[in-house]
């Protein structure tokens, strides 16, 4: 804080410096400079040719010293192009005690008319003087992040955003539901590189990065462990991690398997999609990460046996669960997806057969460690299939019910590769793709190719139904190329199911209160500008959990979100401290506020309302839930509306039209760039600068009209998330215009884009047109 | 060769298809992809030279000879074309709609006289039942013990403990009202005369 901000003065005493610009003659070719001089009322008023040169700062920064004073006003171009500069130049004043007239590109070029524009200039200027008085010192916020990171799945995502934030110095917990880490990459078995026009060893690839993981000294593994609950304060995370008893000790395991030996109890082994049996003491797979055995809770009969060959002592049958606390300052989700669940679409009639499979299903039974050691043999009979067919779009591109509308993306290629491996190892083996599109975009297409001149058959249309005949399946489609209805036959057919967004994607993100698609994948903030960002601040996404995506741009998503955290980490992020400030002594802890917050900004810590800096974006529509009127924005405080309005006001004459024009910062620059147009626009106009139209409550609106509006247009833009809030809010402003007899078609609203700059000037035209119209009656 | 000429052509065949009082507001005709879905489980296209992925294609591209397609005709509307899209597309209520369409064209008649008789039913009994001019093919198709249930109907549903399904005089009046009433009786005329 500044020294001034100690000082104990009214208003009324406050000396403010009003300085002008000329701008080269940008402004004073148009405005009358000498008489807005002289209709200003201030401490000092200085006019120069150019403000924003070195030359300028001189002069502003002696005034300062020499008149002692309090506030400035620099009424030159827009804030958008010069503000940060003044707000240096008026050093040793705190920044924020600056408000600057935008007389450039919100008067002289969109105002040819000298008079009218000097109207104008004086009310700008005005506007400010009223609404410095107000001015608060401020400190910018800057937001500090805690050094380290929990990433929640051990997936390929998930190992490698923890590698990459370990290797950066961040301390990093990898929290896997699972007793083992490699989620579905490890199932996989083979990777199609389109690069080499070859399938690589998923495991060989994985395994030095899990190794990695496990060696490095920021990185700790929790596995069988889920996220019980997470709460978020002023920039870090207190987690809630909860362990299942692994009943082994993890130290004493030397993975010798004698327990499930002698272990009695079987059961479907999921990693090999169910098609062999473990038992209820098991390892996953034989280079599990880490390499100990664990009891499966719900299969275990505590007979003991284990426990009586276990030479290390390792078994432990009354081993209890724990919930660990943790705080950390950032969170990565990447808790993968599931497959698409067959039961609902029974024409293709999984599960009453055995040889119609899933493609992962298909890569368990062709990976070397899976049910057939890698040999392509029949579920039913163990016999090498005379012809695989593959159904594309399982699923996918599905718009009935229970279906996914979106493409899943990497089934093209993966049942290309399923289709090359087999076409290798067995020649004889005819295999036909069932396609609607073939989607291999970039270098995937050499892949294709590839696949085609191994003499994989394509054929174009999507299957209706499977049926059985004999031990043959029947596979019905039209090839819509041929325009003919077909059955092939076939003995093993394989689906390539949907990737829907895991249950603990769903969990995780509800937790973190993080929104979703309509998909219910994790949403990014901006999936063009803002990838792997959540909308809440601090936590991050990569891979799966945020839409189906292979395992190329899962890591690319991983990289990117530790890019991210540690952004956070090493620079921190200063930001505009124009947020919601609360009044703990009127503050009655209703909620309402953290009710009506999609920034999720607003939360209770240690008995009081709090309001996070880094989330809030001051737009104000919490104030309308308050019924104690205990928040305030700084810098859009009522007084500081209240003045700015009167100031915009201020000397209107009686045949004169003011429209006052409330803008968001989209609206702002769009109208900034009227002016860069010179377009020109009503000298009725007087725009104010708002964080978001919730802020405009009926208190300013009816003073505004009684200081003398004859118009009110508020422009926001469209694709904000708390735009649905503003469409109501507007409607409830009409109605409070006809409560006061003022007739509510003097209030305008308008939607703002900053390309679309021609038709704010337009819609200016428009409504000066109208409430000329309305004037006459 | 066909061209798709720069200057803009009219596609109307498909707004007229999205505008008739038939179609669901969400029909997706233009969201297909033409994968053959609807083709794949159609019993008319297993047993004609219908093609209901190829019907739907015609509409889109302003085809209107689908409208004089005698093979619109194999169409059973048993929905499963429906039931399978994957693209929120309806062949079979397209297929209606353009049945319509002939119909109202004046060459549809002729396809739907032989199904006339079925109005007169209502007209006579109130209710919809299978024509006297089919018994011989139901015969044919379901057996002789068809005829057996025709004749005994009154007594079956009796011991069923069922009541007659002969609507008394004044309710076959009022539904012949109605039908004369809202145009139907002098649709079923014009389609008759259509022999």
């Amino acid at each position: 804080m500044n020294q001034d901000s100690s000082k104990d003065i009214s208003n009324k005493d406050l000396k403010i410096g009003v300085f002008l610009c000329r701008c080269g003659g940008n402004i004073s070719d148009t405005v009358d400079m000498e008489k807005l001089r002289s209709s200003v009322d201030a401490e000092v008023v200085e006019e120069f040719e150019n403000l924003c040169s070195i030359n300028g700062r001189k002069i502003i920064r002696d005034s300062i010293i020499q008149k002692n004073l309090d506030r400035i006003v620099v009424a030159a171009c827009s804030p958008i192009t010069h503000e940060k500069t003044f707000q240096k130049y008026i050093n040793p004043l705190n920044p924020y005690l600056l408000e600057m007239a935008n007389l450039r590109e919100q008067c002289s070029w969109v105002n040819p008319d000298v008079e009218t524009a000097t109207e104008k200039a004086i009310s700008l200027v005005n506007a400010s003087i009223e609404k410095v008085k107000y001015a608060q010192p401020l400190d910018p916020v800057l937001r500090k992040t805690t050094k380290s990171a929990a990433v929640i799945g051990g997936g390929i995502s998930g190992i490698s955003a923890s590698l990459s934030l370990a290797r950066q110095g961040i301390k990093t917990c990898l929290i896997e539901e699972q007793p083992t880490i490699g989620g579905a990459m490890v199932k996989v078995g083979k990777l199609f590189s389109p690069e080499k026009l070859a399938e690589e060893c998923a495991m060989c690839l994985l395994n030095p990065l899990v190794n990695e993981a496990v060696e490095h000294k920021n990185i700790r593994i929790m596995t069988n462990t889920t996220l019980k609950s997470a709460e978020r304060r002023s920039g870090n995370f207190h987690l809630l991690i909860e362990s299942k008893p692994r009943k082994v000790i993890e130290d004493r395991c030397i993975s010798c398997g004698k327990c499930a030996e002698v272990c009695p109890v079987e059961v479907k082994d999921s990693w090999n999609e169910d098609m062999t049996f473990r038992k209820a003491i098991y390892k996953p797979f034989a280079q599990a990460v880490p390499d100990v055995y664990t009891i499966d809770l719900e299969k275990c009969k505590n007979c003991g046996k284990c426990q009586e060959v276990c030479r290390m002592n390792a078994i432990d049958l009354d081993m209890e669960g724990e919930v660990v606390p943790m705080t950390v300052g950032s969170v990565v989700i990447a808790t993968g997806h599931k497959t698409f669940d067959m039961a609902k679409r029974p024409e293709y009639s999984y599960g009453r057969h055995d040889d119609i499979v899933t493609q992962m299903e298909l890569a368990r039974i062709m990976g070397v460690n899976g049910p057939t050691q890698g040999k392509l043999l029949k579920p039913s009979n163990n016999k090498v299939p005379e012809r695989v067919v593959m159904v594309q779009c399982v699923g996918s591109r599905d718009e009935k019910p229970g279906g996914r509308k979106y493409c899943s993306k990497v089934c093209c290629m993966v049942a290309i590769k399923h289709a090359n491996v087999i076409k290798q190892h067995y020649p004889d083996t005819d295999v036909i793709i069932c396609y609607t599109d073939m989607r291999t975009p970039g270098m995937y297409e050499k892949y294709f190719k590839y696949a085609q001149s191994n003499g994989v058959r394509l054929i174009r249309g999507r299957p209706g139904e499977i049926a059985e005949k004999d031990g043959i399946f029947l596979v019905r489609l039209e090839d819509t190329l041929s325009r003919e209805p077909l059955e092939i036959e076939a003995d093993l057919v394989v689906l390539s199911t949907a990737m829907e967004p895991s249950d603990g994607t769903i969990n995780v993100s509800g937790l973190l209160d993080v929104g979703l698609t309509e998909e219910l994948f994790v949403k990014e903030k901006h999936s063009k500008i803002k990838p792997v960002a959540t909308e809440v601040d601090g936590v991050y996404v990569c891979g799966t959990a945020q839409g189906p995506k292979d395992i190329t741009d899962s890591i690319v998503q991983a990289n990117a979100a530790a890019a991210k955290i540690s952004e956070l980490i090493n620079g921190g992020v200063e930001l505009e401290p124009f947020v919601a400030s609360i009044d703990q002594s009127k503050c009655n802890l209703c909620k309402k506020c953290i009710d009506i917050c999609k920034y999720k900004a607003a939360y209770i810590q240690d008995g009081m309302l709090t309001v996070d800096p880094i989330s809030c974006t001051g737009c104000g529509a919490c104030i309308w839930e308050c019924e104690n009127n205990a928040i305030e924005i700084m810098g859009q405080t009522d007084e500081q509306i209240i003045a700015t309005i009167d100031g915009m006001l201020k000397d209107k004459k009686p045949e004169e039209n003011r429209i006052i024009a409330f803008l968001d910062s989209v609206g702002y620059v769009s109208a900034d760039n009227i002016g860069i147009n010179k377009i020109s626009v009503p000298s009725s106009v007087r725009i104010i600068k708002i964080p978001s139209m919730n802020r405009i409550m009926p208190k300013h609106i009816l003073h505004a009209f009684k200081m003398g509006a004859d118009g009110i247009i508020m422009g926001e833009y469209p694709y904000n998330p708390m735009y649905s809030r503003t469409k109501e809010k507007i409607a409830g402003l009409k109605e409070e215009l006809v409560k006061n007899n003022i007739n509510p078609d003097r209030l305008a609203f308008y939607k703002v884009y900053i390309p679309y700059f021609r038709g704010l000037a337009n819609k200016f035209k428009e409504f000066d047109g109208e409430i000329t119209c309305l004037e006459k009656g | 060769m066909k061209t798709i000429k720069l200057k803009k052509e009219s596609v109307q065949l498909v707004k007229d298809v999205l505008k008739d009082i038939k179609a669901s507001p969400d029909l997706g005709i233009y969201k297909c992809v033409q994968c053959g879905m609807c083709t794949s489980v159609c019993p008319g296209a297993r047993q004609t030279e219908y093609d209901p992925r190829d019907m739907i294609r015609r509409v889109l591209e302003d085809d209107e000879t689908v409208i004089d397609d005698d093979n619109i005709w194999n169409c059973f509307s048993c929905y499963t074309c429906n039931s399978v899209c994957p693209s929120g597309n309806n062949a079979s209520e397209i297929n209606q709609i353009l049945r319509q369409m002939s119909i109202d064209k004046g060459e549809g008649m002729k396809k739907i006289v032989s199904f006339a008789a079925y109005g007169d039913s209502f007209m006579e009994l109130g209710v919809g039942s299978i024509p006297n001019n089919f018994f011989d093919v139901m015969v044919k198709d379901v057996g002789p013990g068809y005829m057996d249930l025709k004749i005994n109907i009154e007594d079956i549903r009796a011991d069923l403990g069922l009541g007659s399904y002969i609507l008394p005089e004044n309710a076959i009046d009022e539904v012949e009202s109605i039908l004369d009433n809202s145009g139907f009786k002098d649709r079923l005329e014009k389609i008759k005369r259509c022999k």
